[in-house]
């Protein structure tokens, strides 16, 4: 069965080079515009991996992740934060909020399919 | 080339390298760099007066992909540091506006990165909805560009090939992409 992926990202040139990386790599993907976006539809949808951007409008990464960590159907999601930033206390805050991993932007997609492999099964 | 007056005198001033962005809202700052199949994109917003530059040349396609083709994630990339330096700094990225630079083809043997640069650029401001008020790409001339982005007051004029430094050996490089799982 195919993994499914839901990317979070405001950016249609991201959501697009996203799209076709992932696909391109077997996922199924499904794609939100930010965190609002994507709370509205796990709720009527379900999916193995998020991947989710920081900086959004309406609700950034860290407030997508916090949200789904304190629902019971989300506590065990594998969620990857995708981000141009790489700082340490960035990191150190998508980690407490409950994020899986970092993965830093420009992204590529070996090694974004592979995490994502490893962090669905 | 000249569209907008620019300061004079004792502007700081700051430049901004292949692989860069920078974004400010100091007033008096002025941000420059020279392109030549380079492409420079100044944003600002008018209401929080911030605004920034990147500076960018695609990278070659990633493998298994058609020649004449260019990594588009690498450009990406780059606009999206840009944006986020400017919402970091109070902007708004629906009252961004752009200029773009640069995008010359200056080896006429060679593919027209220029081109291809400049395509990239308009069609990624076309899709993220920021208007472009401002273009000055093509050609085969080696570019100045000032911007002040306060200010949002752009000087572009042309200057010798000489000035710039070969681009192929600075072709950006391929994403790395680093994961790391907590």
């Amino acid at each position: 069965m195919q993994t499914k992926v839901l990317t979070v990202d405001d950016s249609n040139v991201m959501r697009a080079l996203l799209r076709s990386a992932l696909t391109e790599k077997g996922f199924e993907v499904a794609q939100a515009v930010d965190g609002v976006d994507a709370l509205e539809w796990l709720d009527a949808n379900d999916v193995d991996v998020v991947i989710t951007d920081i900086n959004m409008p309406r609700m950034d990464g860290f407030g997508l992740i916090e949200k789904l960590r304190a629902h019971d159907r989300h506590r065990d999601r594998p969620i990857l934060v995708l981000s141009t930033e790489s700082s340490d206390e960035k990191k150190a805050r998508a980690r407490a909020a409950g994020a899986t991993g970092w993965i830093v932007k420009p992204f590529d997609a070996e090694k974004l399919a592979t995490a994502v492999r490893r962090v669905s099964h | 080339m000249f569209h907008q007056p620019i300061l004079k005198g004792d502007a700081r001033r700051i430049t901004v390298m292949q692989g860069q962005a920078r974004a400010s809202n100091e007033a008096g700052l002025s941000l420059t760099t020279v392109l030549g199949s380079c492409i420079a994109c100044c944003l600002f917003d008018p209401l929080a007066g911030v605004g920034g530059m990147n500076h960018f040349l695609l990278a070659e396609p990633p493998q298994g992909r058609g020649a004449g083709e260019l990594d588009e994630n690498y450009g990406a990339y780059l606009m999206e540091v840009l944006i986020n330096q400017m919402l970091g700094l109070g902007a708004s990225k629906g009252r961004m506006k752009a200029h773009l630079y640069g995008g010359a083809n200056m080896h006429r043997a060679m593919l027209k990165i220029g081109t291809i640069n400049g395509q990239f650029a308009q069609s990624f401001l076309e899709r993220e909805r920021i208007p472009v008020v401002h273009a000055d790409l093509g050609g085969s001339v080696a570019r100045r560009v000032e911007f002040l982005p306060a200010l949002g007051k752009a000087r572009c004029r042309s200057v010798a090939a000489e000035v710039v430094a070969p681009e192929p050996v600075q072709r950006a490089p391929r994403a790395t992409g680093d994961v790391e799982l907590f």
